[in-house]
């Protein structure tokens, strides 16, 4: 088992673990998205063989009304079944949060969960130390409600050299939405924007 | 330059508000302002505004009028850029790149420093990898706009695609030094820099690399990529003990990634086993919850220290209960000597938990307590996976009943058992394990997919369509999401699935979506070429288009043109009928009961039939509802996306030259897959029927180059030695031509007939039983007298050296009469194998239920066959 950080090379495989595993899927371009905007956020964990069998999809959000910065969101987590009870998700998790914070000065990781899915909601809240922030009622295609969730990542910073000033880098935040790829057309309408999580 | 057919003031105002409609998306105002200046009599024929209400045309959709008016524009007005950047754009909005750089560079003639009209060409030629154009072009728009950041990063990007690294390099820097204060944690800034350095190191130019990143480590935020550049940096340049405290730190950051340690052990220089099973142990020690530091010590331990991490790592996920453990250590199985110890311990801890509840007898006898009851389970599981690996499929479903009988609730079992069927050779009994498996947890997807993947293996693709169902969207079948979302492992499998039942359509059809998904996804780049300039993310971005370059190097585009190449040249061998005449069969000679019996089938095929086209022309309409309101709303976000045709299987089936449709598929393999030995034996096949001797020759050499030994090799120069009197003879051969066929005659065949050629290649004493096979064949297709002794030669083979794929084959060729009519010799052969493969379905005397093996051979020239699935040992993943 090999936990690194994704190369574009790795988004097909990552696109075929989605489909494998997730009831929310993407069409490719949406994986380059990701890969070409935060190539540093993605992460994946190969067998012996250097098939992927488990995958973080992810990016960053604009600051929320109210917010100072940046904050990272996991588009999409999974791993295969057989890979199962390796810690997988939570070490992908880890390494995802940690580039957030040393590449993009995120205060916190968010993401979304299905309400049924006990097993990644038990990994969020007891291994992670993510927060439910809100429901989102009718989140996902099928119309089930999603979980809102939140993890703090001040303990990822504070390995940081302390004399970096996270307050210096609003210079960045010209990127609005024209800056966005024309992604979305390309996807099945209901999943889009709409994230998977399965481990 | 002023348009060379001005408006006056009013209408030029008109005009400058349509261009900034259609910038705008804002189509139906655009056409009214167009409508607005064309109503003036005098200005009625403005070839601009026409070719503006054209390119308008093309945002709604409606292409035809789109390059109507366009052309009739440019027609009106052929020294004006803007008509010609127009029919530019439009034509580039049809995916028609070629012709959009000829319009461009027409454009640029009558206006040459039109930079909307460079930059949009530049893409085209980087889209098109036109890169000395790229180059020019970067180049023009540099010298225009020099204080433009985007002008500098293209102008030296340009150089580093065309491979000049020393110039990519000195632009960067000239241009790094001309920026004025850095802010701290600016990531475009550190992107750039990193991007710079890469070059540097793609430069060999690795002293002046390390210099560069510690110079501006602070300024960069992406500490991984400094850290992994230096430490790799060290070791290269000859300063290993620099960077053991990098690969620490890495270690400690991630210690799941191996790299890290095997260029920890570099940077230590450690060639001895002893050193890095220390290491290991420090590192195990330090990071307990870590997998690396416990499994890595597996590869490089052997022998009795070998034996005993084995033991600590299996008793660990035993007691815990790890899925994947077998999966983890399978690998290791590739040394025999280590297999057996993985084999050994296993049955030690079995016949030990069994007796006392431990892993071993000291543990009894030292009184310790006893495991937990499921460490039984996962050692029966782990076991059975351990055998079904050797294909032992006795053992390996002896130990998987066993656990299935102590705890019938994990999942696992049940899709290892599934697993254990399908090695063993019946796909139909390992479709109801995986369903079984499948139906304990409908919320998986996963294990949705595997069951899936079995059915379709058993050619039930209507159910592997509905199974697949419960996870795909509302409102359209299946097979359409699936398509949509480019799920392309589901589409190989049922490509194969097609075409092992003989609905070639149906393959053909599944090969060209997967074969489009390809076109799609290199599509995708064009957006990225200067959304990657705008976000600096440089490295990634190269890393992208050389991706793009080999892109259909990938498995899922080897698997599916391999099989349109099969499926084309069976459909050149053997035509089908026009539709029309599918139904007609002789009946004449039929035995009343059997003509009966053909009557009922052929009543329920047609009522199936029937069915299913009532069926089809439902979802028919639901389709062309669904692409309507798609095309309604997409009608303002994409005008782009040219329309593909339908791909309609009963057209693909009956193609009007199907070994250049073969050669499509086979051109990508053969400039990306060449290293892959069944690229040139397709290519041989296709050139064989084109009686292209040159190609036949070069598919030939190619094959050899990559193993010469290959059975199949034989047959393909057999097959040349015996083509070529005729086809020498045919045609009117260059001379040139025929020095090179001598020569290479000469290099492969000798002096010897085919025949002779043939016995000494039969009678090698290490002949496998494919060579053997191939050998035979060639036998009977020289002298059918030799029947016997050619179907001798292979089934007197000892079957206990014959892998089941092997045996498949075989039985297979007898079957379909590659020897003749042989049907003694074939019971006798299924008889034997039957014996040998007990589980394999092929050799069973079993009927299969309709559904199981679909029999819908609505093609009449097809053979009957009594069990259409084949073993598919080879493609099965453990």
């Amino acid at each position: 088992m090999n936990i690194r950080c994704a190369k574009p090379d790795d988004l097909m495989s990552m696109q075929h673990c989605n489909l494998l595993c997730l009831p929310e899927n993407y069409q490719m371009k949406y994986y380059f998205y990701h890969g070409l905007t935060w190539p540093q956020l993605s992460y994946v964990a190969e067998d012996d063989k250097g098939n992927i069998v488990g995958y973080v999809l992810a990016k960053m959000e604009e600051p929320e009304p109210g917010e100072e910065s940046k904050h990272g969101h996991i588009t999409s987590l999974a791993v295969k079944r057989s890979y199962r009870r390796l810690g997988l998700a939570q070490k992908l998790m880890n390494q995802a949060s940690q580039a957030m914070v040393e590449c993009f000065d995120a205060q916190y990781v968010s993401l979304h969960v299905r309400k049924s899915n006990r097993a990644a909601l038990n990994l969020y809240t007891d291994s992670l130390k993510f927060k439910i922030i809100e429901i989102e009622p009718k989140y996902y295609a099928d119309g089930e409600d999603a979980y809102a969730m939140r993890r703090d990542l001040s303990e990822f910073s504070k390995k940081e050299n302390s004399d970096e000033s996270a307050l210096d880098t609003k210079g960045n935040t010209a990127d609005g939405e024209k800056d966005k790829i024309n992604y979305r057309q390309a996807i099945s309408h209901d999943h889009s924007g709409h994230d998977g999580h399965c481990c | 330059m002023p348009s060379s057919d001005p408006l006056p003031p009013k209408e030029s105002a008109l005009f400058r508000k349509l261009l900034k409609c259609y910038e705008m998306k804002q189509y139906k105002n655009g056409l009214k302002l167009a409508k607005q200046i064309l109503s003036n009599p005098k200005y009625a024929e403005h070839g601009e505004t026409l070719a503006m209400k054209g390119l308008t045309l093309n945002g709604l959709g409606r292409r035809e009028e789109a390059y109507k008016y366009v052309r009739l524009g440019l027609r009106r007005d052929l020294r004006s850029h803007v008509c010609w950047h127009v029919y530019g754009l439009l034509q580039r909005s049809d995916k028609k790149y070629d012709e959009a750089i000829k319009c461009y560079r027409n454009a640029l003639k009558w206006e040459k420093d039109n930079l909307q009209i460079l930059k949009d060409l530049s893409l085209l030629q980087i889209q098109m990898r036109d890169l000395e154009g790229y180059k020019e072009t970067r180049h023009h728009l540099f010298t225009l706009r020099p204080s433009q950041h985007a002008s500098w990063i293209g102008f030296a990007m340009s150089y580093h695609l065309i491979g000049d690294l020393e110039m990519a390099n000195s632009i960067l820097e000239t241009f790094s030094q001309s920026q004025a204060s850095i802010e701290t944690h600016d990531y475009r800034h550190s992107e750039l820099l990193l991007y710079q350095n890469q070059i540097l190191v793609e430069a060999g130019n690795l002293q002046r690399a390390l210099e560069h990143l510690k110079q501006y480590e602070s300024q960069i935020v992406d500490k991984l990529a400094v850290q992994e550049s230096i430490g790799d940096l060290y070791i290269k340049l000859g300063q290993p003990e620099l960077a053991v405290p990098i690969f620490e730190e890495l270690i400690h950051r991630n210690p799941e990634n191996t790299l890290y340690y095997s260029q920890y052990f570099a940077a230590r220089e450690f060639t001895e086993a002893a050193d890095k099973l220390t290491a290991f142990k420090k590192f195990e020690e330090i990071y307990p919850r870590a997998m690396c530091p416990k499994r890595l010590p597996l590869d490089v331990a052997s022998g009795d220290a070998f034996r005993s991490a084995l033991d600590s790592y299996l008793r660990r996920g035993l007691r815990k209960g790890v899925p994947p453990l077998f999966v983890n250590v399978r690998v290791l199985h590739r040394v025999p000597e280590k297999a057996s110890i993985i084999e050994q311990l296993a049955l030690q801890y079995y016949e030990n938990l069994t007796r006392s509840g431990h892993f071993s007898r000291e543990d009894a006898d030292a009184n310790l307590p006893v495991e937990p009851a499921s460490a039984l389970v996962w050692t029966a599981l782990f076991l059975a996976q351990h055998y079904d690996y050797k294909r032992d499929t006795e053992h390996a479903l002896e130990y998987v009943n066993a656990a299935i009988d102590h705890t019938p609730t994990l999942i696992e079992l049940f899709m290892t058992k599934g697993r254990i069927y399908k090695h063993a050779g019946d796909p139909v009994e390992a479709y109801m394990w995986m369903d079984e498996a499948q139906s304990m947890d409908t919320a998986d997807r996963y294990i949705n997919s595997k069951c899936a993947k079995y059915m379709l293996r058993a050619n039930m693709v209507k159910e592997a369509e509905e199974i697949c169902s419960k996870f795909t969207r509302e409102g359209v079948t299946a097979m359409e999401n699936l398509n949509e979302m480019q799920c392309m492992w589901f589409q190989t499998e049922c490509a194969l699935a097609y075409q092992r039942m003989g609905r070639w359509g149906d393959a053909l059809k599944k090969c060209h979506e997967v074969d489009r998904h390809f076109s799609e996804i290199i599509e995708d780049q064009f957006d990225f070429h200067t959304y990657c300039m705008r976000k600096m993310t440089l490295r990634a971005y190269i890393g992208l288009l050389r991706l793009e370059d080999v892109l259909r190097r990938h498995p899922f585009y080897f698997k599916a043109a391999k099989c349109a190449i099969e499926v084309y040249i069976r459909l050149y061998d053997k035509p089908l009928k026009s539709e029309e005449t599918i139904e007609e069969i002789d009946s004449e000679n039929l035995p009343p009961s059997e003509l009966k019996k053909l009557r009922s089938k052929q009543r329920k095929a047609k009522k199936k039939a029937e069915l299913e086209n009532a069926q089809a022309a439902q979802a028919q309409v639901k389709r062309e509802q669904h692409q309507k309101s798609k095309q309604q709303a997409n009608q303002e976000a994409d005008p782009e996306a040219p329309q593909l045709d339908e791909l309609i299987p009963e057209k693909l089936e009956r193609p009007d030259d199907p070994l250049e449709k073969a050669i499509e598929f086979l051109k990508p393999l053969q400039q990306l897959a060449k290293d892959r030995i069944e690229t040139h034996l397709l290519a041989f096949e296709i050139y064989c029927r084109k009686n292209k001797i040159l190609l036949m020759l070069q598919s030939i050499r190619r094959a050899m180059a990559i193993d010469a030994t290959h059975s199949s090799v034989h047959a393909c120069i057999a097959r040349l030695a015996q083509a070529l009197p005729k086809l020498t003879a045919d045609q009117e051969l260059n001379e040139s031509i025929k020095i090179v066929i001598d020569k290479a005659t000469k290099e492969l065949i000798g002096t010897k007939s085919v025949q002779q050629l043939n016995e000494e290649f039969v009678a090698q004493k290490d002949a496998s039983i494919m060579h053997l096979y191939e050998g035979a064949r060639i036998m009977y297709e020289l002298e059918p007298s030799k029947r016997e002794t050619a179907i001798n030669l292979i089934t007197s083979y000892d079957l206990n050296k014959v892998k089941l794929e092997e045996a498949t084959k075989i039985y297979e060729a007898l079957r379909d009469g590659v020897f003749g009519d042989c049907d003694a010799e074939l019971s006798l052969y299924r008889a034997k194998c039957q014996q040998r493969f007990k589980y394999a379905r092929l050799f069973k005397d079993i009927v299969d239920a309709p559904n199981a093996v679909s029999t819908e051979d609505n093609h009449v020239d097809e053979k009957t066959k009594p069990n259409a699935i084949s073993a598919d040992v080879k493609t099965a993943d453990l």
